[in-house]
């Protein structure tokens, strides 16, 4: 008796271990490698990528998180060996460099997806009659305002414009908070982005092509005196702000709510939720170009299936996935963006309202720098001359506008 | 003679890890700083234009010039701190060790939780340096200090010095451990008082130990990142933009990593070329003494 009970023990055990055996023999791995699904920032990935194995159980995606700016150092050895990830998170300049030297495949223009994306979206990322990208999220930059501040002051609703970030300014004279975070960097150039472009104003590519010099562009030189007129009117002290980090020091300023405005990227929305007692809306960039605010959108990270793929079939089925909008929605819930594609449904937070208001009313410029219009070095001029704007005011427009009309002549 | 030659046979090993990890590499960097390679895909040959460029835009040459003024800020302000308290701990033994560690803890700590501890410490808002210097009622005192170009360079380099002070003040306390003791009691019992000790005995014996520490000092400070690169990423408006960040900058910022080779070997030069000097300078002046 004891004998065939054992007999039977091992029978079954034999039989589990050939159906795990067959069973794995059977599964694919698919490498997956991306900036985004850490527990930092989690982008909606675990719930999704259960689903996705769900669906598909012959798949097992293996997601490794490398950090942005570790991809540059990573992926491309991988790429140049032959042994790329199956599937790897791309942005415009990754799609661009990778793309051009052939390393990415073709998702084909022709797929149902492609022809759902926003013809904004398709111009920038489409090279020639490929497209190697499935781009996931077009992610706002703007103002967080602080209303629990602005209310205690009499204002109700976040400002839009020039005047009206003025008068929010006014409102808090002579109180120990401060109206407005404009460090140097990156806040300084949303704002003079959006003052300095209009939707209806000049192509971006006339200005990076040399066509159109910014030193004699009258938006932009409006756009400065708007910075001036902010000092001026006691919204920031430009030299005690112009050095501030913007990634870190100036977040940390908005978190303590001793701080009412920060331009800065609707991604900081779910840290700054996070902070118990913090009243805030994210809000379109005030302007003088627009009665609603300007929404700038920048164009963010996608899908791509590198050249030498191992799984090719198993890649194109985890890109199509997340071309649902059932699927997609979950990752743009959780990163506070919007849908590249068409029709697709707004879930942004209702603290977003007047940025997606501005969106709706086409106030709404693509950030040239996400775009490609306007190259990186450009960009890394902009910061460095607005933070010297800001440390010298009474110098002439021209200074700084100059550095970015040498700056484009040298990139060409 | 075959002994001689079976001699030189034993450094055949050193040799080849040296021209395999470092020489290949050097000569690899030149050629690539030849091109227009973006770290992907081909690269296409440009001939001499990186090295035009970097010494035909004042950008670069600005970087090379904030280089070198706070190597100089850093080493000289490092050696002078490391040596006071090394011959301060050196004429205080019960002390010595339990000192020594603490001035070293610094050196042991990762620069990233440093730098970004500093970044709030020197914040011009709510940053504790200001609001101590508030609450002290020195209010005039409480500045700007990585946002003012005139005073961000002097932040930084004073970040790097408090950090690697008790590194150089334990290659400064080996050199005092060193010291004949019977020279210092000698000069104490002819009546020399502590700073006559130090300047006419100590100062010239310790000069191996200077050379040393003015030389590592000097390499590792030429190529400094970290700091300058957490604090102000190179501001405000480049005044802290040294040589690596500009590398940095080209090579992951840019994808030129063509222009960033070139920048590189650039970098090389200079340190191998400051090193050389110092080296000499320093090693004359151990003969003299």
């Amino acid at each position: 008796m004891q004998i065939l009970k054992q007999l039977k023990l091992t029978t079954v055990a034999a039989l589990a271990l050939t159906t795990a055996t067959i069973a794995s023999a059977e599964t694919i791995v698919l490498d997956v490698v991306a900036w985004k699904g850490n527990e930092a920032q989690p982008a909606g990935f675990p719930e999704l990528l259960a689903k996705f194995e769900a669906e598909n159980p012959d798949i097992d995606v293996e997601l490794t998180y490398v950090a942005r700016k570790d991809v540059d150092k990573l992926i491309p050895p991988r790429l140049q060996a032959g042994t790329p990830p199956d599937v790897t998170m791309v942005d415009p300049s990754l799609n661009k460099l990778w793309g051009d030297a052939g390393f990415l495949q073709d998702l084909g223009q022709d797929s149902e997806w492609y022809g759902n994306l926003k013809d904004s979206v398709k111009s920038i990322l489409a090279r020639g009659d490929e497209i190697n990208i499935m781009p996931l999220e077009v992610i706002g930059m703007g103002n967080f305002v602080n209303m629990g501040i602005l209310r205690e002051h009499g204002i109700e609703n976040p400002p839009l414009t020039l005047d009206e970030v003025v008068a929010v300014c006014k409102a808090l004279e002579g109180t120990d908070i401060n109206p407005m975070i404009f460090a140097g960097g990156f806040p300084a150039m949303l704002w003079v982005g959006a003052n300095g472009m209009a939707v209806d104003g000049p192509a971006r590519g006339e200005y990076s092509t040399g066509e159109r010099k910014f030193v004699d562009d009258e938006l932009f030189n409006a756009s400065l005196n708007s910075v001036r007129t902010l000092v001026d009117e006691g919204c920031f002290d430009p030299k005690l702000q112009a050095g501030l980090d913007p990634w870190s020091t100036a977040l940390e300023e908005f978190k303590s709510g001793r701080s009412a405005m920060l331009p800065q990227g609707a991604w900081n929305i779910g840290q700054f939720s996070r902070v118990e007692g913090l009243d805030f809306v994210f809000a379109p960039m005030p302007s003088v170009n627009s009665e609603v605010g300007m929404a700038l959108d920048l164009v963010g990270p996608g899908w791509a299936i590198p050249r030498d793929s191992s799984q090719p079939e198993a890649a194109a089925k985890f890109i199509e996935f997340f071309t649902k909008e059932e699927n997609l929605s979950v990752f743009l819930d959780a990163e506070g963006a919007y849908s590249p594609f068409v029709d697709a449904a707004d879930v942004m937070p209702e603290l977003a309202a007047s940025y997606g208001a501005a969106r709706e009313q086409d106030s709404l410029i693509l950030w040239p720098f996400s775009t490609l219009e306007f190259s990186k070095t450009l960009q890394r001029e902009w910061e460095e001359s607005l933070t010297g704007f800001l440390l010298n005011l009474d110098e002439d427009n021209a200074e700084t506008l100059q550095r970015w009309d040498d700056t484009v002549e040298d990139d060409l | 003679m075959r002994a001689k030659n079976s001699l030189y046979l034993f450094t055949v090993p050193a040799l080849i890890v040296l021209a395999v990890f470092f020489v290949y590499p050097i000569y690899l960097t030149f050629d690539m700083s030849l091109t227009n390679f973006k770290g992907i895909g081909e690269a296409k040959d440009v001939g001499w234009r990186n090295y035009e460029r970097i010494f035909t835009r004042s950008r670069y040459v600005d970087a090379v010039k904030i280089t070198l003024i706070y190597t100089v800020l850093v080493v000289v302000l490092q050696n002078i701190s490391a040596l006071f308290f090394a011959a301060i701990l050196h004429r205080m033994p019960l002390i010595r060790n339990f000192s020594r560690a603490a001035l070293y803890t610094p050196a042991m700590m990762s620069f990233v939780v440093i730098g970004y501890v500093w970044q709030f410490l020197y914040s011009p808002i709510n940053g504790g340096i200001n609001v101590a210097l508030r609450d002290l009622g020195l209010e005039s005192f409480a500045l700007n200090w990585l946002g003012d170009p005139n005073l961000a360079l002097f932040a930084v380099a004073f970040v790097q010095i408090w950090m690697f002070t008790g590194f150089t003040a334990a290659i400064y306390l080996a050199g005092f451990a060193g010291l004949p003791s019977e020279l210092e009691e000698a000069a104490i019992l002819e009546g020399a008082s502590s700073w006559q000790r130090f300047r006419y005995i100590e100062i010239p014996l310790l000069r191996p130990s200077i050379t040393v520490a003015v030389m590592l000092t000097t390499i590792g400070t030429l190529r400094t990142f970290e700091l300058p690169f957490i604090l102000t990423r190179g501001g405000p408006d480049g005044a802290t933009r040294v040589l690596s960040i500009e590398i940095i900058d080209n090579l992951f910022g840019q994808y030129k990593f063509g222009f960033a080779s070139a920048l590189s070997i650039v970098m090389l030069v200079l340190v191998l070329t400051v090193a050389f000097i110092q080296n000499k300078v320093l090693r004359d002046a151990e003969k003299v003494t």
